[in-house]
């Protein structure tokens, strides 16, 4: 509650003003409060549509630049094809992840759970700034 | 679906040869390779125990979804570019 509304309401609880008169004040400062400032994180954004990876490298005085722009939309359909690898072949590749030191079991792997990934990738932003790389990957 | 693949391939010695790829006069043209490689994925679903319905639509899902793709590498005076619209 701001100031200005706190004295009206004031004056009325000590009877100094009727409730009308409060009722008028009220409503005449709220016609002379400014509209509240959009802040960046309640402005409405738009759904991201594409994932962007931008790098630009420096090397012995040679440039080189990546940029790539993926739809979510294919992300989104490039993890279906998690179903259709065939338990074999997942099977196989669980015991090299194993023999390599990473235990991931690829059977636990479900759609569902990288559809929920790639759902949450809008929120992402990676920057890394290094002296002969820039990389910046993000949802637009 | 996209409608029209580019490819842009910059050499250093050479002028930049652009390449604009119409898909869908591309995919009647070769539409009986087309046919052939179709019956080669049902082939190998059966082999493989995959469900040909739903690795025929998953590949739809991805072919639908690739327009607004942009891949462009460039280092030094090379480069290349593939972008589908």
């Amino acid at each position: 509650m701001n100031e200005q509304r706190k004295d009206i309401l004031d004056m009325l609880a000590e009877g100094k003003i009727t409730a009308d008169e409060a009722e008028r004040l009220l409503a005449a400062l709220e016609r002379d409060l400014p509209a509240p400032a959009a802040s960046l994180d309640v402005r409405p954004k738009g759904k991201p549509k594409y994932l962007r990876v931008m790098m630009n490298t420096v090397e012995n005085d040679e440039t080189g630049h990546i940029n790539i722009r993926v739809p979510l939309q294919l992300l989104r359909a490039g993890v279906q094809l998690a179903a259709l690898i065939p338990p074999k072949a997942l099977t196989a590749a669980n015991t090299k992840l194993t023999e390599s030191g990473v235990p991931i079991d690829l059977t636990q792997l479900k759609p569902e759970q990288l559809e929920a990934l790639v759902e949450h990738l809008d929120e992402m932003t990676v920057d890394i700034d290094q002296p002969d790389a820039k990389l910046r990957v993000f949802c637009e | 679906m996209p409608q029209l693949v580019t490819l842009r391939f910059k050499r250093p010695d050479r002028r930049a040869v652009r390449i604009w790829v119409p898909v869908l006069p591309v995919l009647l043209v070769f539409s009986p390779l087309v046919v052939l490689a179709a019956l080669g994925a049902v082939v190998a679903c059966l082999i493989f125990h995959v469900s040909v319905t739903r690795a025929f639509g998953t590949g739809w899902r991805i072919v639908w979804a690739l327009s607004g793709t942009r891949f462009d590498m460039e280092y030094d005076r090379m480069g290349v570019l593939v972008a589908f619209r």
